[in-house]
C-alpha cells in the first residue's frame, strides 16, 4: 500500500501539470528548433534577436492567456483579431480627443471587454455555438471598424507614456514583454491555484455536472469571454503604440495564431484539459519559427506554411504519446 | 432467400447435431491486459445462450471477436463444423454471424428498408436499385419475425426497440445462423422487453443460435436455455439454466458469495420532513406531483419508461424549470430552476447518466470528488490542496474506492467506483436530501451490493434518500416507502410492508 502511494506521488511529480504530456513534446520541439536555427545562423542567439523574439511573443501571449482560459471552458473566440484592430482605432481616437493615456486605455478595455461580454452573452444566453457566434462578431467588427474610420487613426499627441507602452524598456526588457509576463502569471496562478481556475476546468470537462453541483456554469463561461476580451484590449493598445496609429487592417489572422499557440500547447478544444505553461511554449515555438525564417532569409510566405505543419505534427505526436500511455 | 424462416423444417434443413458456432481456446491480449484466456464457447442451433459476467470479464471482447471487430490472438472458430477465419465485420456477416450491439449501428438518416439491405441492394435490369423489391422484401422479413416496422420510416425517428427489430431483420436478410444480442434491454420498457423476448424466441424456433449478453439475472432466467459465465477473461462455467439459482449465478460471476444483496443496517426512519413537494408540474411531463420525504428514510419511486422519474428528479433539485408547484427543503422554499440555492439548502442529485451529467472524465478523482465542496477547502479563493486531498482520501478509504491514486482520471475507474466518487462529491458537501436516479445503472453485480449498502448508510446518517428506479428488486430491497408514477402523475404511495409487485405494477400502468 505504501509502495502504491509512493509510486503515485512520484508519477505526479514527474507527470504533473507543470510538465504534462504534450509539454514534453513541445519543449523538445522548441529545443530542436533553437539548436537548428542557431547552427545555421549564429546571430539567432544575439541579445537583440532574443529581445525581438520576446517582443513578438508578447502580443500573442497576452491574448493567448485569456484564450487558454476560454478554450479550457470548451468555448472559443474567433473575433479577437478583428477586435484587436478595432480596439486600437478606438483607443487612439479617445487618446487624441482626451490627451489622456488612462482614458484611452479605459476606452480600449471597455470596448474589448464589451465585445467579450457580447460574445459571452450570445453563447450562454442565446446558446449559439461559440465558433459561429464569434465568427459573426468577427464579421461585424471587421465591417464595423470601417464605419468607424476609413483610414488609420494617426497619433496626434505623441504622449511619451503611450509610446512607451509598445516601444519602451524597463532595463533591457521591453514594456510589452513585462505586461505579457504579468498577465501570464496572473492567469497561470488563477488556473492552477484558485477555485475559479478549478471551476473553469470543471465547466469545460462537464458543464452539466458543474451545474448540478450548484455552480453557475454560464457565469463562468461569461467571465472567460470577458477576460479574453480584456486581454485583447491590452494587446490592442500595445499594437497601436507600436504602429503609432490605430490601423483598421491590423490583426488579420491574429486569432489563428493565438488559437494555434493554445492548441499547440496541449489545450483541448473539447475543454477541461490544458495549461498556460503549454500555451507559453506554443507561443515560443510559433515565434521562434517566424524569427528563424526571417534570419535564415527564407521566403516569408513560409511563416504561415511551417506553423501549419508544426501544429499537425505536434498534435499527431501527442496522440501517439497518449496511445503509448494507455495500458 | 431460399430459407423459409416461418417453417424451418421445410427450408434448408438445419442439422441440430453440429454446433452453429464453436469457439475453442480463444485468446486475446491488449497491451498489458489479457482480455481473454483460453475461452471455449459453443452455440447450439435453435438455443438461446446467455453470456454473463461483470464489466471487464471479457464478454464484449468475445462478441467483438465473433463480429470481426477484433482479431483473436489464439484459438479456432468453426461455423457448423467448418473452420473459418474472421478478419473483418464483413467476414463475420458473410459467415452468418450478426451482432446487434447496444449502440445500434444503423444509419439514422436512411430508411428502414435501405438499412436492411445496406450490404447489397437488389438491382433491376438497368442496374438501378430496385426500391420496390427492397420495400417488399423488408416487409416480408418483418412478417417473419412477427413484428412490424414501416420499411419506409426514417430509421433515426424510431425508438431503440424498433431499431433493434431492424437489426434483427437485417440478420435474417443475411441468413444469419448466429444472432448476438448485446445488452438489448438496457433502454427498453417492460412492454418492449416482452416483445423482444417473443422475437428472440421466434429466432430460436427458426433454428438460429441466439447469444444473449446481459447482466440482468431475471431476464436470463426468463429467456436463456444455457448460461456461460466469464470472469477476468476466463471461462468459468457453462450450464443449463435449470442448474442455476440466483446465488450460484452471482457466485460464478463475482467469484465469491454475496450473502445479502440488501444489507439493512439503518434503524427506522424518523418523522421529520426533509423534503416536501407540492403540486409540482413541468411543461414536458409532470402533473401535480405532491409528496414528502422524511429524514432517515429511503423513498423509492418506481415507474415504467417515460413515467417521469428522471424529470421529477431533475425538477426537485432545481436543474429543470417547473411551471407550478413548490419545493421545500427543511421547510425552506427552493427557488425553482436554480441548482445553486438547491445545493445551498441541501438537496442534490446523483444522476442516472453518469457520463454526461456526473463525471468529469478527463479530470482526476480528487477534483471529481471535491467539485461541490471546493469552497470549503479554499481561503481567499486559493485552494488548500493538502486539506482537499486529505478529505478526498478519507472518502476513498471509507468507501473503499478502488483507484491507483487520487490523480487517476476518473474515466479509468469502474462504474461502481465512479459512482462511489460521485456519492462522495455530495457527502463532502453535506446534504439533507439526496436524489438518486437509477443508482446502479451500468454497475456490476458485485459492486451493486456496495452501492446498496452505501445508500442504506446515507439514510442511516439521517439523510432523506429519494431513489428513482426501474429495478423492482432494488425498490423492494431498499425502500421504506414506495411511490409509483405513471405518465407524469403520482399514482400511489405505499409503505414497504403494504407493497407487492402486483400492486406496484398496477399503479405503474395507471
Amino acid at each position: 500500500m505504501s509502495e502504491l502511494t509512493h509510486a503515485s506521488t512520484q508519477k505526479r511529480f514527474i507527470g504533473g501539470q507543470l510538465l504534462g504530456s504534450s509539454q514534453l513534446v513541445l519543449g523538445a520541439i522548441l529545443a530542436v528548433l533553437c539548436i537548428a536555427i542557431s547552427i545555421a545562423a549564429p546571430q539567432f542567439y544575439s541579445e537583440a534577436n532574443i529581445i525581438a523574439i520576446l517582443r513578438q511573443c508578447a502580443l500573442v501571449l497576452i491574448v493567448a492567456s485569456g484564450m487558454t482560459m476560454l478554450i479550457i471552458t470548451a468555448e472559443v473566440d474567433l473575433s479577437v483579431g478583428a477586435s484587436l484592430a478595432f480596439v486600437g482605432c478606438i483607443g487612439m481616437a479617445v487618446l487624441n480627443s482626451t490627451h489622456s493615456l488612462a482614458l484611452g486605455m479605459l476606452a480600449a478595455l471597455a470596448f474589448a471587454g464589451g465585445v467579450g461580454l457580447f460574445n459571452g452573452l450570445v453563447v450562454t444566453r442565446l446558446r449559439v455555438n461559440s465558433l459561429i457566434a464569434t465568427i459573426g462578431t468577427m464579421m461585424m467588427l471587421q465591417g464595423g471598424v470601417y464605419l468607424f474610420t476609413r483610414e488609420a487613426v494617426q497619433n496626434h499627441n505623441q504622449l511619451a507614456s503611450f509610446t512607451d507602452l509598445g516601444a519602451g524598456y524597463v532595463g533591457a526588457v521591453p514594456v510589452p514583454v513585462i505586461l505579457a509576463a504579468l498577465i501570464f502569471v496572473v492567469a497561470y496562478v488563477t488556473l492552477r491555484f484558485t477555485t475559479l481556475g478549478r471551476y473553469l476546468y470543471a465547466v469545460g470537462a462537464n458543464e452539466k455536472a458543474v451545474r448540478l453541483s450548484g455552480l453557475r456554469s454560464e457565469r463562468l463561461k461569461l467571465l472567460a469571454f470577458v477576460v479574453t476580451g480584456l486581454c485583447v484590449g491590452v494587446a490592442g493598445m500595445i499594437l497601436s503604440s507600436l504602429m503609432n496609429a490605430g490601423q483598421p487592417t491590423a490583426g488579420r489572422g491574429f486569432e489563428l495564431t493565438v488559437i494555434a499557440a493554445v492548441i499547440l500547447g496541449g489545450t483541448s478544444l473539447l475543454g477541461g484539459r490544458g495549461s498556460l505553461f503549454g500555451t507559453l511554449l506554443g507561443v515560443l515555438v510559433l515565434k521562434v519559427i517566424d524569427n528563424g525564417i526571417i534570419i535564415l532569409g527564407w521566403n516569408q510566405d513560409l511563416q504561415m506554411v511551417v506553423p501549419g505543419i508544426v501544429i499537425i505534427l505536434a498534435t499527431y505526436l501527442d496522440i501517439i504519446r497518449n496511445k503509448a500511455n494507455v495500458r | 432467400m431460399s430459407v423459409d424462416f416461418l417453417h424451418p423444417g421445410e427450408g434448408a434443413a438445419i442439422d441440430t447435431n453440429v454446433p452453429a458456432l464453436e469457439m475453442r481456446g480463444i485468446g486475446k491480449r491488449f497491451p498489458g491486459v489479457v482480455a481473454l484466456d483460453n475461452v471455449d464457447f459453443t452455440l447450439e442451433p435453435g438455443k438461446i445462450h446467455a453470456l454473463m459476467g461483470e464489466n471487464g470479464a471479457g464478454k464484449s471482447t468475445l462478441i467483438k471477436i465473433m463480429a470481426g471487430v477484433y482479431g483473436k490472438d489464439a484459438g479456432t472458430i468453426r461455423m457448423r463444423g467448418r473452420e473459418v477465419d474472421i478478419k473483418s465485420p464483413r467476414d463475420s456477416l458473410k459467415e452468418g454471424i450478426k451482432v446487434v450491439f447496444q449502440e445500434i449501428a444503423l444509419i439514422s438518416e436512411f430508411t428502414v428498408a435501405e438499412n436492411i439491405f445496406l450490404e447489397g441492394y437488389p438491382t433491376g435490369r438497368t442496374g438501378s436499385i430496385d426500391w420496390k423489391k427492397i420495400r417488399a422484401d423488408s416487409a416480408a422479413l418483418f412478417n417473419r419475425i412477427g413484428f412490424n416496422v414501416d420499411p419506409a420510416a426514417r430509421t433515426g425517428s424510431l425508438p431503440v426497440s424498433q431499431q433493434q427489430m431492424v437489426e434483427i431483420a437485417r440478420a435474417l436478410a443475411h441468413e444469419a445462423r448466429v444472432v448476438v444480442m448485446d445488452e438489448p434491454t438496457s433502454s427498453l420498457t417492460p412492454n418492449e422487453v416482452s416483445l423482444l423476448f417473443t422475437v428472440i424466441r421466434r429466432l430460436a424456433a427458426l433454428g438460429i443460435a441466439v447469444v444473449y449478453v446481459s447482466h440482468k439475472l431475471d431476464e436470463v432466467f426468463e429467456i436463456a436455455d444455457t448460461v456461460t459465465v466469464l470472469r477476468d477473461g476466463r471461462h468459468i462455467s457453462t450450464r443449463p439454466i435449470g442448474e442455476h439459482t440466483n446465488d450460484t449465478l452471482i457466485q460464478d460471476m463475482i467469484g465469491r458469495r454475496i450473502d445479502n444483496l440488501f444489507p439493512r443496517q439503518r434503524g427506522a426512519a424518523g418523522s421529520k420532513v426533509a423534503l416536501s413537494v407540492e403540486k409540482l408540474s413541468t411543461a414536458k411531463k409532470l402533473i401535480d406531483v405532491s409528496f414528502e420525504a422524511r429524514a432517515g428514510e429511503v423513498l423509492g419511486f418506481f415507474g415504467l419508461m417515460g413515467a417521469g422519474r428522471t424529470e421529477l428528479a431533475k425538477a426537485i433539485v432545481g436543474y429543470d424549470p417547473i411551471i407550478s408547484g413548490t419545493i421545500a427543503v427543511d421547510g425552506q422554499r427552493l427557488a425553482p430552476h436554480d441548482t445553486r440555492t438547491g445545493v445551498r439548502l441541501g438537496i442534490g442529485l446523483l444522476t442516472e447518466d453518469r457520463k454526461s451529467e456526473g463525471l468529469m472524465g478527463e479530470l482526476p478523482v480528487y477534483q471529481n470528488a471535491s467539485l461541490a465542496s471546493l469552497g470549503a477547502f479554499a481561503r481567499l479563493g486559493f485552494v488548500d490542496k493538502a486539506k482537499e486531498h486529505q478529505a478526498v482520501q478519507d472518502y476513498v478509504d471509507r468507501f473503499r474506492i478502488k483507484t491507483p491514486s487520487l490523480f487517476q482520471q476518473i474515466k479509468n475507474l469502474s462504474g461502481g467506483n465512479q459512482q462511489k466518487v460521485l456519492i462522495s462529491r455530495w457527502l463532502m458537501r453535506g446534504l439533507k436530501v439526496i436524489v438518486v436516479d437509477e443508482p446502479t445503472r451500468g454497475i456490476d453485480v458485485g459492486a451493486k451490493s456496495e452501492i446498496f449498502a452505501l445508500i442504506d448508510r446515507l439514510a442511516g446518517e439521517g439523510l432523506a434518500v429519494v431513489m428513482m428506479t426501474s429495478e423492482m428488486p432494488e425498490l423492494l430491497g431498499l425502500a421504506d416507502r414506495i411511490a409509483v408514477m405513471c405518465e407524469g402523475r403520482l399514482t400511489a404511495i405505499m409503505s414497504r410492508e403494504d407493497a407487492t409487485q402486483e400492486k406496484i405494477l398496477n399503479a405503474a400502468i395507471g
